[in-house]
């Protein structure tokens, strides 16, 4: 039975804001939360260890890294993974994640990601969309002027950080931008980010980013590639479906 | 010890095998190569196909791409060549990678339509890096209903 644990390099502080970005839908979470590492120049304090993720070191100026890293500062602790996650993993990962997220009680846990649209080279500014873990939390999307995704399918890992976060009582919310499928959409990270700030309260200069998005999608054209496979596994598409309540 | 016994299992074992022989299966067969070609200072684009009830969408990410230099050509009835000059060349360093030597220019790939379709009336767009191909299926026989 495969197994993952979390090994904290640095001492992660509790009570903080906890931003997952992991590799789904135009790559909006992970770019977003790269950004953010930049930005506010985030030190890694620990990483994902797993048997469940394939055999690879990410190298940065020569040295060995794992690939799904956490990093942060006193009041903001980020996920991210520099690569696909293999979709018969997510459940483990994201459950690992979770259950140490827990322990750190943090003050909100929030997941940016995409929302695919088929039309989204005729959006000049992605929407975002918000989901809650709780009614509290969507009010108060509603109150800084998110739309909330009311009914349909999410799939993938902030799909799985959501509902495990309702079931642990955990406050949690996720924002979704409308975003291109299956490329690396930069301008939807943007969007994503620029609602992280209004409703954190967490400042953040997306000028870099937009200025950047051409490098970034270039940049980004493998990770996007290997995740579209993991996609296509996951069954993404079922975010398209019409749903069935029953 | 009671995990240990667990973990043991002949149905964890059966259960590893069968994940196995999946992540193999899902492997096969191995088609893998790299996005970029750096003989031809060329980068394979990103493509996706849709096909829909009238038509087959393909699209194609193309930063850096000079619109004007983009070509679309049918090399036979089901694939299309997609090629595009950049703005400017990029080069592996500029992408953080030292180990291998090389700039591109230009994009480039060959793409497979999976049904039957109308070569010579294409529609083209590039609207935010991305090219998007309209090729109309060909019409099909229709069975009166009675």
């Amino acid at each position: 039975m495969k197994t993952a644990r979390i090994v904290e390099r640095k001492p992660v502080p509790s009570e903080a804001i906890l931003v997952h970005g992991m590799p789904d839908v135009g790559l909006v979470g992970v770019i977003s939360v790269s950004h953010l590492v930049t930005e506010l120049k985030l030190v890694e304090m620990g990483y994902v260890d797993s048997e469940a993720l394939p055999p690879v070191a990410v190298l940065h100026e020569g040295l060995p890294h794992a690939p799904m890293r956490i990093f942060g500062n006193n009041n903001l602790v980020i996920t991210i993974s520099e690569m696909a996650i293999p979709a018969n993993s997510v459940q483990l990962l994201m459950r690992t994640l979770l259950d140490w997220g827990q322990s750190k009680n943090p003050k909100l846990t929030v997941s940016i990601s995409g929302m695919p649209i088929q039309n989204r080279q005729d959006i000049d500014k992605p929407k975002v969309f918000g989901v809650a873990s709780n009614d509290t939390l969507l009010k108060l999307l509603e109150k800084k002027g998110v739309e909330i995704l009311r009914e349909g399918y999410m799939v993938g890992p902030q799909a799985l950080i959501l509902r495990y976060c309702a079931e642990k009582n955990l406050p949690a919310i996720a924002l979704l931008a409308q975003s291109f499928l299956n490329y690396p959409d930069p301008e939807a990270a943007a969007a994503a980010l620029q609602e992280f700030s209004n409703i954190t309260g967490i400042k953040v200069d997306i000028a870099k980013l937009l200025e950047k998005g051409e490098e970034i999608r270039l940049r980004a054209r493998d990770v996007m590639k290997r995740t579209q496979q993991e996609m296509t596994k996951m069954k993404k598409t079922q975010e398209y479906d019409l749903p069935l309540y029953v | 010890m009671e995990n240990k016994r667990k973990r043991q299992s002949i149905f964890d074992l059966i259960r590893e095998y069968v994940e196995e022989l999946k992540e193999l299966e899902e492997g096969w067969p191995p088609t893998e190569h790299p996005s970029w070609d750096p003989r031809a200072c060329s980068l394979e684009p990103l493509c996706n196909i849709f096909v829909a009830v009238k038509e087959v969408i393909v699209t194609a990410d193309l930063p850096y791409a000079q619109p004007s230099s983009i070509k679309v050509e049918p090399i036979d009835d089901d694939r299309l060549e997609i090629t595009a000059e950049m703005k400017r060349k990029v080069k592996f360093e500029e992408l953080g990678i030292t180990h291998y030597k090389g700039e591109f220019s230009t994009f480039s790939c060959q793409t497979h339509i999976p049904v039957p379709v109308d070569m010579k009336n294409i529609k083209t767009s590039f609207k935010r890096g991305v090219l998007e191909i309209r090729l109309p299926r060909k019409s099909r026989h229709e069975i009166p209903i009675t």
